[in-house]
């Protein structure tokens, strides 16, 4: 991975995971971002749409990896090409809509034209216009990139040195199973996102899902009270965890249901009741129990889930102090229709700019991003240092796992990874912090 | 115009449909009163407006090409897709006294206009179409606009006006703020 500007920095100077704090540059300073967009947001895969958004030939949908807008499409063979969302002759957008099918597309400026893939196919009054050896068309479509795909969701990156997806992802495929993968038929999405913006920056949105179990109770005390008629409750330390791997992390308890009966419909209760001994055959008693409990979830850089609410979202970053919300809501593909609709209904009911959750949540980031406005306020460091001393060894779960869901051990884990990242000159700088105990092996027997 | 908003409204002459002012005049007075509840946020007095069997409908926003439209249906992400049951905890929510991101309140002012009333083939119920402006003003300095087109189905229930059926068009694609912290 060649440096696209020279690093100045060793970004570990923010991130100090052993007295367990952060420096709040890192949420504010506009070269900081610049070099996340560079070092991340170029270099890292990252979660781009789920296979049953763009199920026909054609089909496509348009979102953003970093600030560089892409476009998803479905070719003829049923794989998936990821493409700079920019045409090479001026720069226009190519693709102005979210979502639909194209059998081809033009550029608006000077009608440029593009197959569903990407590929340049003409060029309007050639003839007249361009000389022969003027342009390669072969040479000069939108830049592709690397696509692969994990149990429905696809991800790309730009990076031609990056590590596979498999190994990028290493371990945490063991987890993404319990969500992806605890019901034969797999997942999809809901039709639809919602897109909205809050005024923070990109990095508490995805911290907030990866190890803040904390919050949920004070944050969101009025809407578990309006939705349940009772407060959400402390987990106690034992038989709940943090486990992270390479800046992936899931903090869950194990009581088996309380994210399934949050949304409070006992039509979901049931469907999962019924699910569950056959999901134990699946995956094994462990990750059955974990999948409903009290959870929350992030891949690194940017994508977040809750199992059990089924809410699905990723966080785009729009510049230090700002970021772009997508929320989707991800079903089994077996579910009944009803069920399906059920959870259409409390998922968007709960975590969406309107919902009951995530109405709770929104000024707590931009208070976290907009106060580093004052010199002094941001040279303020905060502090990351819950649970420093509950790390563990388990018999069955892979990464590094700490006790107590209440904790910052995989927040802490996630800051690393971004350091790690931020500070490498090429990926083979770039550390596993875990000891992977599924490298090159299935995570679920076949 | 497009597809999302209702195709019915604007090039219909029914003369039989033509509703008396002093219905036009009610249905306005109704709509206000709505509108001054929702700024005050009296959600419990605003649920009271509503019928039991309410489908309060506030689908997202696609931007596609118009070659690749289609109306919203409710199996999508929406959001507001919500029975009397669904509003009502949403407003149990605001009043609860641990509803911190509530307090300090929001400042609101809903503007209510262009509002259309057409008869229908039931005499007890009404359509209304109407554009709903909603400036919210919060914390220091929070500004945000939303732009409704809606289109409502009123019914009278022992001689008052109740809403059976909202449907919201919003006009923005990213939703620009945090939060929708009230009702369109
Ligand atoms: S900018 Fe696209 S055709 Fe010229
Ligand atoms: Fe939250």
């Amino acid at each position: 991975m060649n440096a696209i500007t020279p690093n100045p920095f060793d970004y570990h100077q923010f991130v100090n995971t052993e007295e367990g704090w952060i420096d709040r540059r890192i949420f504010w300073e506009e070269t900081i971002y610049q070099r996340e967009l560079e070092q991340i947001f170029a270099k890292a895969w990252q979660f781009v749409a789920h296979d049953s958004m763009i199920p026909e030939t054609n089909d496509f949908y348009t979102t953003y990896m970093g600030e560089d807008g892409v476009i998803v499409s479905r070719q003829k063979d049923g794989s998936v090409n990821v493409f700079l969302n920019s045409c090479p002759h001026r720069g226009n957008k190519i693709c102005l809509a979210d979502e639909g099918n194209a059998r081809n597309f033009s550029c608006n400026y000077h009608g440029w034209g593009f197959s569903p893939g990407g590929k340049l196919l003409g060029l309007p009054n050639e003839q007249i216009v361009y000389d022969d050896g003027d342009i390669d068309l072969e040479r000069w479509g939108p830049r592709q990139a690397r696509v692969d795909t994990y149990k429905g969701l696809i991800f790309a990156t730009f990076d031609e040195e990056a590590p596979s997806l498999e190994e990028f992802l290493g371990d945490f495929r063991w987890y993404l199973d319990i969500m992806l993968d605890h019901d034969e038929g797999g997942t999809e999405f809901i039709g639809g996102g919602i897109k909205s913006y809050i005024n923070a920056n990109w990095k508490f949105g995805i911290e907030n899902f990866i190890g803040d179990a904390y919050h949920g109770a004070w944050t969101h005390d009025s809407g578990a009270r309006a939705l349940m008629g009772e407060s959400l409750p402390v987990p106690e330390p034992a038989g709940s965890y943090q486990a992270s791997m390479n800046g992936h992390g899931w903090e869950f308890g194990t009581d088996g249901f309380y994210d399934l009966a949050i949304l409070g419909q006992p039509k979901i209760l049931e469907y999962y009741e019924k699910l569950k001994p056959k999901m134990a055959e699946r995956l094994g008693e462990l990750r059955a129990t974990i999948f409903g409990s009290l959870a929350s979830v992030a891949m690194f850089p940017n994508c977040s889930f809750l199992p059990g609410v089924q809410a699905f979202r990723v966080w785009l970053p729009r510049g230090p102090r700002k970021l772009e919300l997508r929320t989707w809501t991800i079903v089994n593909k077996n579910m009944p229709d009803e069920i399906k609709q059920a959870f259409n209904i409390a998922c968007n009911q709960t975590f969406n700019p309107a919902g009951i959750f995530e109405m709770d949540d929104g000024d707590n980031w931009e208070g976290n991003t907009s106060i580093n406005k004052g010199v002094v306020t941001r040279g303020e460091k905060l502090h990351y240092g819950c649970g420093m001393k509950r790390r563990i060894e388990h018999s069955e779960l892979p990464g590094v796992i700490y006790e107590s869901q209440y904790s910052e051990a995989n927040q802490r884990q996630f800051y690393q990874r971004w350091a790690d990242l931020m500070s490498a000159r090429s990926w083979d700088d770039v550390p596993t912090r875990y000891t992977p105990r599924y490298a090159g092996k299935p995570t679920r027997p076949e | 115009m497009s597809q999302t908003l209702s195709k019915t409204s604007g090039t219909k002459k029914n003369t039989a449909n033509h509703a008396s002012l002093e219905l036009i005049n009610e249905v306005q007075q109704f709509l206000y009163r709505e509108a001054r509840l929702l700024d005050a946020e009296q959600f419990r007095d605003w649920l009271g407006m509503l019928t039991e069997d309410i489908h309060y409908w506030m689908p997202y926003r696609y931007q596609r090409y118009r070659r690749n439209e289609k109306d919203p249906t409710i199996y999508e992400a929406s959001y507001f897709n919500d029975s009397l049951d669904d509003l009502d905890k949403r407003v149990r929510r605001t009043e609860m006294d641990t509803c911190r991101s509530e307090d300090p309140a929001s400042r609101f002012a809903h503007v209510i206009t262009n509002i259309e009333v057409e008869l229908t083939e039931n005499s007890d119920e009404l359509t209304v179409y109407s554009l709903t402006s909603v400036h919210r003003n919060m914390n220091e300095d929070d500004g945000h606009v939303m732009i409704g087109h809606r289109e409502d189905l009123l019914r009278r229930v022992n001689s008052e006006l109740k809403i059976a059926r909202r449907k919201i068009i919003l006009d923005q694609n990213i939703f620009t703020n945090k939060k929708l912290n009230t009702f369109l």
